[in-house]
């Protein structure tokens, strides 16, 4: 245990002093006060159904960068170690392969998070401006971050998988962003065929689509096959990930 | 302290290393020789846990590298053929993250860090960025995080590789100071090395170990099955042959030098001392002879003969 929390420590901090992450976070921050300041001009102008909440967290040019976000995080991961060779020295350290990875992994998923939360800060301004009159539906809220960390510890797991198999981090982005991307459209395929299909076939699409879990999510709807979903493949992709590490020394 | 049984690494296509065994015993400095490509960095990655092996089996300090690797592990300083070191962190920054991370209590973190400071003469860069530093410092870095945590055996893969003569001989320096603490198995292929530093020396070519011996005893082998000098002055077909019809001798070269002499490498079978008969030989023939010696052996010499490929 306290090896991981050294391994975590040290990627955390190798995080915060990469000038990527610092990238990352202006962009996103842009976008989501961009998504934000859009959401009070939108109410502003007419009454509408989608909440504050939703229309803060879950734009319509949602998808445009989420994806993105992903493969910049977790590029770097293992490809970086894999090509300046310190995958060595820290593999003959007394330290296990799950744990470095497990390291990585958190560490990946902390900054994740440290991303979000501005947007809760932004709620909680509105909120105070405005003596209270802008109500904040806390179920919503409760239901858009559960589902934007699980989604994210899924696709985190891609990235370290996809970071894991190559030493070139342009590699790995782009496998990271196209296995994102097939899951995504696999979930769009399947919503589009269920308006087609028997009934019991339609059940295979809660599973997948990811469009249908986040709106089911943003307005509060705790959809529990989501998060056993979601949760069941980031450790199936972490075992691979896992597996690959292992591989490859067995390998070269 | 380290024992491999029969150590193979097959590769895809090719076979790395070929049913290795030997063994080393606490306090030995041990020279691993070999020409680029024998197999050295991959044996010593087997060793050191990083690559599984195909076939055989290692140990260190009694644990197998395998089945009980994490234990076997922290009895290991490794320091990597490239010196693998995160740029992005300080000197002393990144030795307190090894240290702990090869399971140094806190207390004995910083005492140990400040101590391998010492050793290795990092004091002027210890603030400074590994990115920024020369490749003799990047050496002394990597060599000081594998004694940080006062290993009992330190596997050093081509320590001295790309530096010059001064930076050379501060390492070698450090690693000569360490003394009887520890075991130490050094690649290298720079045979000074090995006879200024080893007190054995292990040569290995083709994946397959060629000899395992003291410097001293392999020149001495060598030497009998050596090689003589023959300077006369006679030339010719009818010359070479007879030379080589003498017994004891395997081929004899010429080399013409000027006025009319020529010398002869005369290569001999182990044990045989020809120089008598070539004298006498000589005087048969009334080829005026002006010198006839053993020529002194070098490790060099037995290192190319051991790993020179065929043909």
């Amino acid at each position: 245990m306290r090896t991981f929390f050294i391994l975590l420590g040290k990627e955390l901090r190798s995080f915060f002093l990469s000038p990527v992450a610092y990238i990352v976070l202006a962009l996103f921050m842009v976008i989501s006060g961009f998504s934000f300041s859009q959401a009070i001009t939108l109410l502003q102008e007419k009454p509408s159904e989608t909440s504050i909440v939703q229309w803060t967290f879950y734009p319509r040019w949602f998808f445009f960068y989420f994806f993105f976000l992903f493969p910049l995080i977790t590029m770097r991961l293992f490809a970086e170690e894999q090509k300046t060779g310190t995958l060595e020295s820290l593999l003959t350290a007394p330290v296990r392969a799950g744990q470095v990875l497990l390291a990585k992994y958190f560490s990946a998923v902390i900054f994740y998070i440290i991303l979000w939360l501005p947007n809760l800060l932004y709620l909680g301004i509105l909120h105070w401006v405005s003596d209270g009159r802008v109500v904040i539906p806390l179920g919503a809220l409760g239901g858009c971050y559960l589902i934007i960390l699980l989604s994210g510890l899924f696709h985190i797991a891609v990235g370290c998988l996809a970071s894991a198999l190559t030493r070139n981090q342009i590699v790995a982005a782009i496998i990271c962003f196209t296995l994102i991307l097939l899951h995504f459209l696999l979930g769009m395929f399947l919503l589009l065929m269920a308006e087609n299909v028997p009934a019991d076939m339609k059940d295979l699409v809660n599973y997948f689509a990811t469009t249908q879990h986040m709106s089911y999510f943003t307005v509060g709807l705790i959809d529990t096959r989501a998060i056993v979903y979601y949760l069941s493949f980031s450790l199936l992709l972490l075992t691979i990930t896992h597996q690959v590490l292992e591989y490859r020394r067995w390998k070269a | 302290m380290i024992e491999t049984h029969h150590l193979s690494k097959q590769f895809v296509g090719r076979t790395a290393v070929d049913d290795v065994s030997f063994s080393l015993r606490r306090g030995e400095i041990v020279g691993f020789l070999g020409p680029n490509g024998a197999g050295k960095t991959t044996t010593l990655r087997m060793i050191t846990g990083y690559l599984p092996a195909t076939s055989g089996s290692v140990s260190v300090a009694g644990y197998d590298i395998f089945k009980d690797s994490l234990k076997a592990r922290r009895e290991i300083g490794y320091m990597p053929e490239s010196v693998p070191l995160y740029d992005d962190m300080r000197v002393k920054e990144y030795l307190t993250f090894r240290a702990k991370l090869k399971g140094l209590k806190w207390s004995g973190v910083t005492e140990n860090v400040n101590r391998v400071i010492e050793l290795c003469s990092l004091g002027e860069v210890r603030s400074k960025l590994i990115g920024v530093l020369s490749k003799g410092f990047r050496q002394r870095v990597g060599l000081a995080d594998a004694l940080v945590h006062k290993p009992a055996l330190l596997i050093l893969d081509e320590p001295t590789n790309g530096l010059d003569p001064n930076q050379t001989r501060q390492v070698r320096n450090i690693i000569g100071s360490l003394g009887s603490e520890h075991t130490i198995l050094l690649s290298t292929h720079l045979l000074s090395e090995v006879e200024m530093m080893c007190g054995r020396v292990i040569i290995i070519d083709k994946g397959q170990v060629k000899a395992d011996d003291r410097p001293e005893n392999l020149i001495q082998q060598f030497r009998a099955s050596g090689a003589l000098r023959m300077e006369i002055k006679a030339d010719g077909e009818a010359v070479q042959q007879k030379i080589a019809a003498v017994p004891g001798v395997r081929r004899a070269v010429r080399e013409p030098l000027p006025e009319g002499w020529s010398l002869y490498q005369v290569k001999v079978d182990p044990g045989a001392d020809v120089r008598e008969p070539l004298a006498a030989l000589a005087m048969q023939n009334q080829w005026p002879l002006r010198e006839l010696s053993l020529r002194g052996v070098t490790l060099e010499e037995v290192f190319v003969e051991l790993t020179q490929r065929q043909g």
